[in-house]
Parts: C-alpha cells; sequence; structure tokens
C-alpha cells in the first residue's frame, strides 16, 4: 500500500518534483503537465507540495460518472483511464486536496499514478518534502507526533498561550 | 519543435510602449551560437541596438530581460533571469541578475527574452499569459509598494501561479539605484534596473505559462542533469550543511573571522557587533521555520536555498517579515556600524518595498554617516547621523525613497554621484568603482576579489568572478594547476590572482547566460575540472561533477567542447567591453578607490592594503591575456576576429573605438 507523505515544512519551493514528473511522463519539461503541483505562497515564505493522497475512501472514484478512475490493487495508486474519460471535471472539483491537474490547453487530466511504485518526484526531492512509504503502516505514530509538535511551536506567540488566568508571558 | 536549437522556448518578445505594440519574433539563431542567451545575448543587444551617448532615462533606453536555454530544464540552479540595460546610476552598462521562479515561467509562457522600448503614456503593466500579451492600465498600481503591487496582481490575474517581477514607489520618484523585484523577495539589484522601467512607466510584468520545454538529447540530457545534482550534493562544502542552515548571512561571521567583514564603511574590516547580526541569531530569533532547513527557500531547481524568511513578532518592528542575505545585512548592519539585528532587518525590508538595491542603499546611507562624522556634510537637524544609530539609519531609508530633505535628495543619487555634488574631497570617503558602490566584501584582504571590482563591467561588483576559491581551503595543488600558482588558494596573495580571476570571469559569462546560478562554479566548486582534480588527488573513483559544455551541447544540440566554451565566455566578456567602450570606459577606470590603498588598521587583515602599483601589475597582466590594448584598454582588431566578432569591429571601427 504506497503513499507519498507531503511534508511542507521541509519544502524549499524548488519545483524540482514538478519537472521531474513532468519529463518522466510527458518527456517535456512543463510544470502544467505535472501530477504534483508546489504552491509558493511567497508572501508568507511558505511553499506547499500538493499532490493525490490515494483517499481510501476517494471522493473522485465515487464522483466520477464513467469510472474512468479506479483503484491499482498493486500500488494503491488510484489510475485515470483517459478513454472513459469524459472531462467532466467532477473529480478535480470534489478532491478536497486540489491533486487532479488540469490542463486547460491540451484539455487533459493529469493524476498521480505513484509512477508504478516508484515515484520520480522523491528522486529529485534532496529536502524530504515528499517522502515515499511502500507500506503505509510502517508510517511512524512518532513522526507525526513531532510534525504536529514543530507545527505548533512555530506559530507565533500570541495565538499559541492560553488565557489560564495565571501569569502570562 | 519551433526554433532549431531545444531548451529555448523560441521567441522574443517586443516591446515598443511608446506605440503600444508588441511584437513576437523567432529567436535569432546566430546571437544564440555565438552568445547563448541570458547575458551574453543581451549585451549583443544592447550592443547593436542602443545608441551609446542617451540619457539613461530617455524613452530610447532599451532594457532587456532574458533567460538563457537550461532557465526551467531541472539542472541545479536554473532558476536565474537576467537584466540589461545602460545604467542611470553609472551611465554605462548596467546588468543584474535575480533568482525565483519567473523565469522559467517566461519561458513555459513561450518566450526566452523581452527586450523593452519606448516609454508608455500613462503607467501600465505588461501581462503575459501564454500566447495572450497585452499593455494594462497601472494607475491602480503606481505608487504601491512592491509587496503590495505583487499580491495585487497575483490577485487579479492567476494567484499564485502568476508571477509578478515590479518596481516600487522609490523607482517611480527617480531613486537611481533601484531595483526590478521577481516575486517579492529576488531582486535584480544593482544598477538601476528598477528606475529604467519606471522611467518607461511600465510597473511591472506579470508571467503564467503553461507551455512545454523539449531538449534536443533527452536521455543524455537527464544524465547529465543528474551528475549536476550530485556534483553540488557532493561537495565538499555543501556536505558541511553550514549554508543550507544559514543561507548567504553564514557569510557575517566568516567574513568576520576571516577579515573581510566591511565594517563602518570599510574603515575596518571587523565587527565588534557581527554576532549580533549574524546569521545565526537570524536563525535562532527570526526563522519563521524550525529544522532541518530554518526557513530556508530555494529558486527553481536548486538544492542550495539560500533565502533566509523570517519575521519579527513583537517590538518597534513587530510585522516586518522577508528573505535576507548577507549583502543586506552588511550593507545596513556593519557597514553602518549597527548592531540592532531588528533594526537591520526592517532597513532591508523597507527597502525592497521602496524597490531600493540594498546594498547601494546601505552603502550610501555608511559613507553619509562618514561624512557626517568628518564634518564633510552638515547633521543639522535631529536625525544624529552617525555609525551605530540605528534609528537614523531607518528613517535615511525612508527619506532616500521618498527624496525627502537634503539628505534624501542626495542619496537617492547613489554615494557616488551624491559625493561629486557635494564636493570637497567627499569623493575619497566612498567606496564607489566606476560610479557603483562596493559590494560586502573588503578587497584589500581579499586580492582576487578586489582585482575583479576592478575590472568587472558593471562597475564595483564580485559576481563578475566571485572567486570564492581564495577564501575556503581548496588545496594548493589545484592552484599550481589551474591558476600556476599554489598561493592562489591563499587569500591575501596575489599570486596566480589574475588567471584565477580570468577563468571565473569566463564561467561567470557562461553561467549568466545559460540561465544557471553563480554556486554551480564559485562558491561551490561543481564544475568541471575542479571536482574531477579534488577527486583525483583524493583518489576518489566516481566524480560527479556539472559540465556546462555537456549540458548546453545535450539542452540546445550545439555542439561545444570545453575549449569552445571558454571562448564564448571570453566572447561575452569582450563585448561588454565593448558596450562600455563605447559608454567611455578605458583603462584609468579600471581602479580601486583611494581608501583600499590605505591599510586596514585592525583584525586578521591588519596593514593589508591594494597598492596601485601591484593594481597596474595586475592590469597589465590581465589586459595581455585578453588581448586588450595595454596603454588605452581598448579591444584590439586581432583578438576581436580571432574571438568571430567582426561585426562588433566594423562598428567600433567606426568610431575609431578599437586598436
Amino acid at each position: 500500500m504506497g503513499k507519498l507523505i507531503f511534508n511542507y515544512e521541509n519544502c524549499t519551493g524548488c519545483r524540482a518534483c514538478e519537472l521531474a514528473c513532468s519529463f518522466h511522463k510527458e518527456g517535456v519539461f512543463a510544470p502544467s503537465k505535472s501530477r504534483i503541483k508546489i504552491v509558493r505562497i511567497d508572501e508568507e515564505g511558505l511553499d506547499i507540495p500538493i499532490g493525490c493522497e490515494q483517499c481510501d475512501n476517494a471522493p473522485c472514484i465515487t464522483a466520477c460518472p464513467t469510472r474512468a478512475l479506479s483503484r491499482n490493487s498493486e500500488t494503491n495508486a488510484i489510475v485515470l483511464n483517459p478513454d472513459f474519460c469524459i472531462g467532466c471535471k467532477q473529480c478535480m472539483v470534489i478532491c478536497p486536496f486540489g491533486a487532479i491537474h488540469y490542463n486547460e490547453k491540451s484539455k487533459i487530466f493529469y493524476k498521480c499514478d505513484l509512477c508504478d511504485g516508484k515515484p520520480e518526484c522523491v528522486k529529485w526531492c534532496v529536502t524530504g518534502g515528499i517522502e515515499y512509504y511502500d507500506g503505509i503502516e510502517e508510517f511512524p505514530r512518532r513522526k507525526s507526533a513531532d510534525r504536529i509538535q514543530q507545527f505548533i511551536l512555530n506559530l507565533p506567540k500570541s495565538t499559541r498561550s492560553i488565557d489560564t488566568g495565571g501569569k502570562k508571558e | 519543435m519551433t526554433f532549431d536549437y531545444g531548451g529555448y522556448a523560441g521567441k522574443t518578445l517586443r516591446i515598443d510602449l511608446t506605440k503600444n505594440k508588441i511584437t513576437k519574433e523567432t529567436q535569432s539563431k546566430q546571437r544564440v551560437e555565438k552568445y547563448i542567451g541570458g547575458r551574453g545575448a543581451d549585451a549583443k543587444i544592447l550592443f547593436d541596438e542602443l545608441k551609446p551617448n542617451i540619457n539613461p532615462l530617455h524613452s530610447d533606453n532599451i532594457l532587456c530581460i532574458s533567460t538563457g536555454p537550461v532557465t526551467g530544464l531541472l539542472g541545479p540552479t536554473t532558476g536565474r533571469v537576467n537584466v540589461a540595460t545602460k545604467s542611470p546610476l553609472t551611465d554605462i552598462y548596467g546588468n543584474s541578475n535575480a533568482g525565483s521562479d519567473w523565469g522559467s515561467e517566461l519561458k513555459y509562457a513561450g518566450y526566452d527574452n523581452i527586450i523593452i522600448k519606448g516609454k508608455a503614456a500613462k503607467p501600465v503593466y505588461l501581462w503575459i499569459d501564454d500566447e495572450h500579451v497585452e499593455l494594462k492600465d497601472a494607475a491602480h498600481l503606481w505608487g504601491e509598494g512592491l509587496f503590495e503591487t505583487t499580491l495585487i496582481l497575483q490577485e487579479e490575474h492567476r494567484g499564485y501561479d502568476t508571477k509578478v517581477a515590479a518596481i516600487g514607489p522609490a523607482a517611480e520618484k527617480g531613486v537611481l539605484f533601484c531595483s526590478i523585484i521577481f516575486n517579492m523577495w529576488d531582486a535584480a539589484g544593482r544598477t538601476g534596473t528598477g528606475t529604467v522601467m519606471a522611467s518607461k512607466n511600465l510597473k511591472a510584468i506579470t508571467v503564467s505559462g503553461s507551455g512545454e520545454l523539449k531538449v534536443a538529447d533527452p536521455e543524455r540530457y537527464l544524465e547529465i542533469v543528474q551528475d549536476g545534482w550530485l556534483g553540488i550534493l557532493n561537495d565538499p562544502g555543501f556536505r558541511t550543511g553550514e549554508h543550507q542552515a544559514l543561507g548567504t548571512a553564514i557569510c557575517v561571521n566568516w567574513g568576520n573571522a576571516q577579515g573581510w567583514l566591511p565594517t563602518r564603511n570599510f574603515r575596518e574590516s571587523t565587527f565588534e557587533g557581527a554576532d549580533s547580526i549574524s546569521g545565526e541569531e537570524f536563525r535562532d530569533k527570526y526563522s519563521t521555520r524550525s529544522s532541518p532547513i530554518p526557513g530556508g527557500r530555494a529558486c527553481m531547481s536548486c538544492p542550495n536555498r539560500c533565502k533566509r524568511f523570517g519575521r519579527i513578532e513583537s517590538g518597534k518592528y513587530a510585522g516586518t517579515r522577508g528573505s535576507i542575505e548577507y549583502e543586506g545585512i552588511a550593507a545596513f548592519g556593519s557597514k553602518c556600524g549597527v548592531s540592532d539585528l531588528e533594526a537591520v532587518f526592517h532597513a532591508y525590508t523597507l527597502s525592497n518595498d521602496y524597490g531600493m538595491d540594498c546594498v547601494s542603499c546601505g552603502n550610501t546611507i555608511a559613507t553619509f554617516m562618514e561624512l557626517a562624522e568628518e564634518g564633510i556634510i552638515e547633521n543639522t537637524d535631529k536625525l544624529g547621523l552617525r555609525f551605530g544609530n540605528a534609528d537614523a539609519m531607518v528613517e535615511m531609508v525612508h527619506r532616500i525613497a521618498n527624496k525627502r530633505g537634503k539628505l534624501g535628495n542626495l542619496g537617492a543619487l547613489g554615494a557616488y554621484k551624491a559625493a561629486l555634488k557635494i564636493g570637497k574631497d567627499a569623493v575619497d570617503y566612498t567606496t564607489s568603482i566606476k560610479g557603483i558602490d562596493t559590494i560586502a566584501c573588503d578587497p584589500r584582504v581579499a586580492k582576487g576579489f578586489g582585482f575583479t571590482y576592478a575590472i568587472s563591467s558593471r562597475g564595483s561588483d564580485h559576481l563578475r568572478t566571485h572567486v570564492v576559491f581564495e577564501m575556503i581551503k581548496m588545496p594548493p595543488e589545484i592552484g599550481k594547476e589551474l591558476f600556476g600558482s599554489e598561493k592562489a588558494c591563499d587569500l591575501m596573495s596575489y599570486d596566480g590572482k589574475v588567471n584565477m580571476v580570468l577563468w571565473h570571469e569566463n564561467l561567470a559569462a557562461i553561467t549568466d547566460s545559460i540561465g544557471s546560478c553563480r554556486f554551480m562554479h564559485a562558491s561551490y566548486y561543481a564544475q568541471y575540472p575542479i571536482p574531477e582534480l579534488l577527486g583525483k588527488l583524493r583518489k576518489k573513483k566516481e566524480v560527479n561533477s556539472i559540465k556546462y559544455y555537456d549540458w548546453i551541447s545535450a539542452a540546445t544540440g550545439m555542439k561545444i567542447d570545453y575549449k569552445k566554451l571558454l571562448e564564448i565566455g571570453a566572447r561575452i566578456v569582450n563585448i561588454e567591453r565593448a558596450l562600455n567602450t563605447q559608454f567611455g570606459i578605458r583603462r584609468k577606470d579600471d581602479r580601486l578607490p583611494k581608501r583600499f590603498s590605505e591599510p586596514i588598521p585592525k583584525g586578521p587583515g591588519k596593514g593589508q592594503r591594494f597598492p596601485k602599483k601591484q593594481l597596474e601589475k595586475m592590469l597589465d597582466e590581465y589586459y595581455t591575456s585578453r588581448g586588450w590594448d595595454l596603454k588605452t584598454g581598448l579591444l584590439k582588431k586581432s583578438e576581436l576576429i580571432r574571438l568571430d566578432m567582426k561585426d562588433v569591429f566594423d562598428e567600433l571601427k567606426k568610431n575609431n573605438l578599437v586598436k
């Protein structure tokens, strides 16, 4: 059961993953044809990788009226069959992560298929912004806890302190 | 492929603002064969199309914005974009380079470069959305700060997918050293390119592109690019991890320890307050993200992540946020004698929001501080301009940006032109070369840097060569092998430095022209042949390195080898010299200011100076190697013909500007 993990706090926004993806899949360098997307929020200095989470109860599969989306049992990836796709964009609209990418110009959807278990984007990510877990059950709980802790510690002080009626900072 | 060579987007965008006319033409094949793109191609365009004697702020001035053949093609550090024009600050060749992902976006939209001429009747901005290119009204943006302008334009177009290059209000007011700033934090900072853009009534250029780029030999290309990434990742300097942790701000403590951190307008070269304005301090107190990469952000396809993002949460300057780099910290910090990092960070961010070059801005303030202390300019009002006064420094940023008061108006001219206007011996207190302020490295200690300042085509500047080679602990054998002297690795030695500058200068010209970053061949030495030489010394079997010649060949389909690569580099250096010759630059201008012939009073560099006699000796050696006329510094026919630049020779010959 493979899955990509997106660690926004490690992402530097270099977008090598986008280019690696489009080159691996389409043979060209074009972020508009990449399955993964880095949203660069310049004013806050944040870079957030957006890609398919391969949800168990996937809204995109449910929403697709022509069953163009289905799960590959070997890799756990939800894959798109372009022959069945009618371009209604329901999957794109319903995806809570914005992970299904539509290219306006070529009228084609780009959907992550985990590169048959060897995701190209992960190979090019030198900071650990994207990681791949072959068995998601291996994903350590501790790591999640670390991330949440880090996130909380990085909040501005005003939102962190809780009013307990006691002495304040 | 629409264009004969891979890698390129294939089209040039020409904008005539006076006539409101936009033309798309096919990229010039001959130009890219000889000058590749980016900095090289821009210099050729200026040489061919610019009338040399115009006022830089006249509508006839040309603003070139260019990418290179490997911009946006996954190679390491390929996010650079080049800007060239005639500089209003120096009145010679003006050129600057910025990072971010704006340049690659321009290529995905289908254009390699933009050539802007004329002047719009009213404020406009250029909107590029793939084939759709339009000049739109910018009345609502005129006068807005740079950050606000960027945000408004992103909101009006495709949000974060719209990349914005903009100028700030200081440029509109005519401050001579304004930048064009890409995506908020990446500035083509130096030589006043933003002021030229403002003089054309052009507030911003927004780009979004959904196209694709192909390379000539995809399989080979991927191998080369992987080799290049590994070359950087395995570089001994990169592997220390120091640069990733602190960004360029690492240079504060490093420079202080080696004795080249300019302090109090280059009076000294060590700063007692270095610790409190250091990269470590910034990481610990202001970084917005904690480990492993504290607030680090990267340009397109770059493993290096120079940019530190931080925020001040409380106190006088609460709310200040942004990316910070060494040059700005040193300009407002040690150069002004200010050890309050919050004030430095604030002045830095203000300077960005106003759209000013923080190096020139900080340096001008530092010069004024010294002039005030020496009693050459009056300190009449309550400003209290003197070294170490942080409040006065922040106030001066506002005054210069708004051209307020006598000092504000003087400051807007930059240190050199201001000093000329002040008269007396004010010029002796500036550290300007060819009219532009010196960056944050004392050339009396770092001799290779010093020599670079003197010969650099855009005036005092280290990035024309970036000879970090002398600062890091390189094995002396490599100095001997490449530059003919083991002492080339010694910071304070003059031996081998001319050869070192020559090699770096040729390669730097290539780096800027293909659209990659200086970290490829200087700072880190991932560029052929240095990793190979290091590998041989350390008896390593496998070495990774980036080979520009292979890289360009696989991307474009041209056939280039190492020898030809250095020849193209030399050609680019020569075309820039040809331009500068037209602007009046001769041997007498390749000089160092008076201050650098005076000894450093204390620190590791105590007693070091860069004597005029030594400089002249080095110039002789440099000119001889370059094939330039020793007496005048003019180009010579033999060298121009050798470099296949007959057209340049013919043009120069018309005005008798060639030997």
